[in-house]
């Protein structure tokens, strides 16, 4: 490149006192980071004893209820997303529609933002089924639209 | 429901739309630095005059109805008011909008006597007219503005003024102008309103941008549609507290560009999935009523444009055109037809897609704009027009409430 362009190298944000930050972008999770980590041990165990039982309904209700977010809560969000790993692949693929049907918007759209994040994990060596997450993916979509894979491009409240 | 009357007035996108007093002319800019005046023929629009001033991509047009001026901002970072001579001729006055990032939107206020500039630059110019030396001088709002406004809409009263912005906001500021304005009567928003006060700060649910913004015609309800596909209401408690209510109604489609109420109870939303569709106050408080454009109810394409260009059946620039999707199912799938019609099973909100590949709607890519057309004599909109990013001009008919169910949408069907 020539240096006729070196300009656009400059980052005019350095020199810009009033740069409006990523962070200021999104509401750090209320609950701090203990607070969800311990709302996400408390939801997963709980989530893996429903399993148990069978009512994977009642699974998907409780651990996508207030997942934890934002910065400098990883060990709560690595509970939170393998738990939801554990129910995607309990499920049989007929159920899948109606237990997509009990879930309120806001639940939905964390399930489709917790899809995608496992999607972005396939092939870093973790045992994550493609096949299963393309088709609850599938099922999802048809149910609450392609509105919810944008709310979650969207959101900044990374899960 | 009477068919939507259509115009192709562009091969490329509108980027600023705005009708003349009497809806006989029309202001638009092809997505360049000039703006194009057209005129009502018997079956289609004709070009009078083009003002060429600004020198970058006009962003906005907005046309006042009783003064008739208009005024165009761009990404040059400036606007122009034109008045007409009396020999019809366009005259272009500067305004020193004094910002150093692009204009991004327009408005003039309820009274034409001023009007509000939105920005790339953090702020909103607010523009009036200075008798001494015979030019428009603008007073900004800066604070909180922390990024682009993308929309503006003026309250009935004169002063208030809404904004989005790109951090997912919506705002109320005053605008008030001393020697300008009477002071004006107390509002749901506020009593006193010294310029720039904060009447109200929102967010989007989900942290889109917020693309429009928009009042009731009471003044006292704001609306605006954000880029996490919502539509929210804010209904204002009173000066200083909380909002009485935030509703977000969250749809299944692709985002909405622009919002425009037809009354206190129903609002038309319109942006990416081509068809502008009606929310009104049911039985659960807003909700999705119907859409405008309803392929499932009109056929195959009923809808045919009246193309007032050379090409009559797509906008440039969309990868799925016919020739695009018989190249992709010859490489996909080794056929050598175009598939048949990809309408069933589809995903809730989708906009559904003709065997030829073509949209089902008539806009055949995303509506930049929806705003009041006529109204009815009770005062409702009766009419309102969309433009696109497919070069077309369309005008509904919203009128009658086909919503519910089968007979309502029989009422309209000739036999």
């Amino acid at each position: 490149m020539s240096n006729e362009y070196a300009f656009r190298k400059i980052d005019i944000d350095a020199l810009d006192e009033d740069a409006l930050l990523p962070s200021d972008l999104v509401d750090p999770d209320p609950r701090g980071p203990d607070g969800a980590l311990s709302d996400a041990r408390a939801r997963s165990t709980e989530t893996r004893n429903l399993v148990s039982k069978g009512d994977i309904a009642g699974a998907l209700t409780t651990i996508l209820t207030d997942p934890p977010y934002g910065d400098g809560v990883d060990e709560a969000k690595n509970l939170t997303t393998s738990a939801v790993l554990l129910i995607l692949n309990s499920t049989r693929a007929n159920d899948i529609p109606n237990v997509i049907k009990g879930l309120d918007q806001e639940q939905q759209a964390h399930l489709m933002a917790y899809l995608y994040k496992n999607m972005s994990a396939l092939g870093s060596g973790a045992d994550i089924p493609g096949s299963v997450l393309l088709t609850w993916h599938e099922k999802l979509t048809e149910a609450a639209g392609v509105g919810c894979i944008v709310r979650v491009m969207t959101d900044r409240r990374t899960l | 429901m009477s068919a939507p009357e259509v115009f192709q007035l562009s091969l490329g996108p509108l980027t600023g739309v705005a009708f003349g007093p009497d809806r006989t002319q029309l202001a638009v800019s092809p997505n360049n630095n000039a703006a194009q005046i057209y005129s009502r023929g018997a079956q289609e629009w004709d070009l009078q005059t083009t003002l060429t001033e600004h020198d970058k991509l006009i962003t906005a047009i907005s046309w006042a109805p009783n003064t008739n001026r208009i005024v165009t901002c761009s990404q040059d970072r400036n606007a122009y008011v034109w008045t007409q001579l009396p020999t019809g001729e366009w005259k272009p006055a500067l305004v020193l909008l004094r910002i150093n990032r692009a204009a991004t939107c327009v408005k003039w206020s309820p009274n034409e006597d001023k009007f509000a500039v939105g920005s790339g630059a953090r702020a909103i110019a607010v523009c009036s007219f200075d008798e001494e030396n015979n030019w428009w001088v603008s007073k900004h709002i800066k604070k909180p503005l922390r990024s682009t406004v993308l929309s503006i809409d003026w309250h009935p009263n004169n002063v208030l003024l809404a904004a989005g912005t790109t951090d997912a906001k919506a705002f109320v500021f005053s605008a008030f102008i001393k020697g300008i304005d009477a002071k004006p009567e107390p509002t749901v928003w506020g009593d006193r309103l010294p310029f720039n006060t904060i009447c109200g700060e929102f967010k989007a649910p989900n942290g889109g941008w917020v693309h429009d913004v928009a009042f009731t015609p009471s003044g006292n309800i704001l609306g605006f549609v954000s880029h996490d596909s919502a539509v929210n209401l804010v209904y204002p408690a009173g000066p200083g507290l909380p909002p009485q209510a935030l509703i977000t109604v969250r749809t299944p489609t692709l985002p909405y560009l622009s919002l425009s109420f037809t009354s206190e109870e129903s609002l038309i939303a319109a942006g990416h999935d081509c068809q502008p569709t009606v929310f009104a106050v049911g039985q659960n408080g807003w909700e999705f009523s119907h859409s405008l454009d309803d392929p499932a109810s009109s056929g195959s394409r009923g809808l045919t444009p009246t193309a007032t260009g050379t090409r009559s059946v797509s906008g440039p620039g969309r990868l799925n055109n016919e020739a695009f999707n018989l190249f992709r199912q010859a490489d996909t799938r080794g056929q050598t037809k175009p598939a048949l019609a990809a309408t069933s099973g589809a995903a809730a909100g989708m906009t559904p897609v003709g065997a030829d590949g073509l949209l089902l709607t008539v806009h055949q890519n995303s509506i930049t704009d929806v705003e009041p057309y006529e109204w009815s004599q009770t005062g409702e909109v009766a009419k309102v027009y969309t433009v696109g990013k497919d070069g077309r001009l369309v005008i509904w008919n919203v009128t009658g409430k086909p919503a519910g169910g089968l007979p309502g949408r029989m009422a309209g069907l000739q036999v």
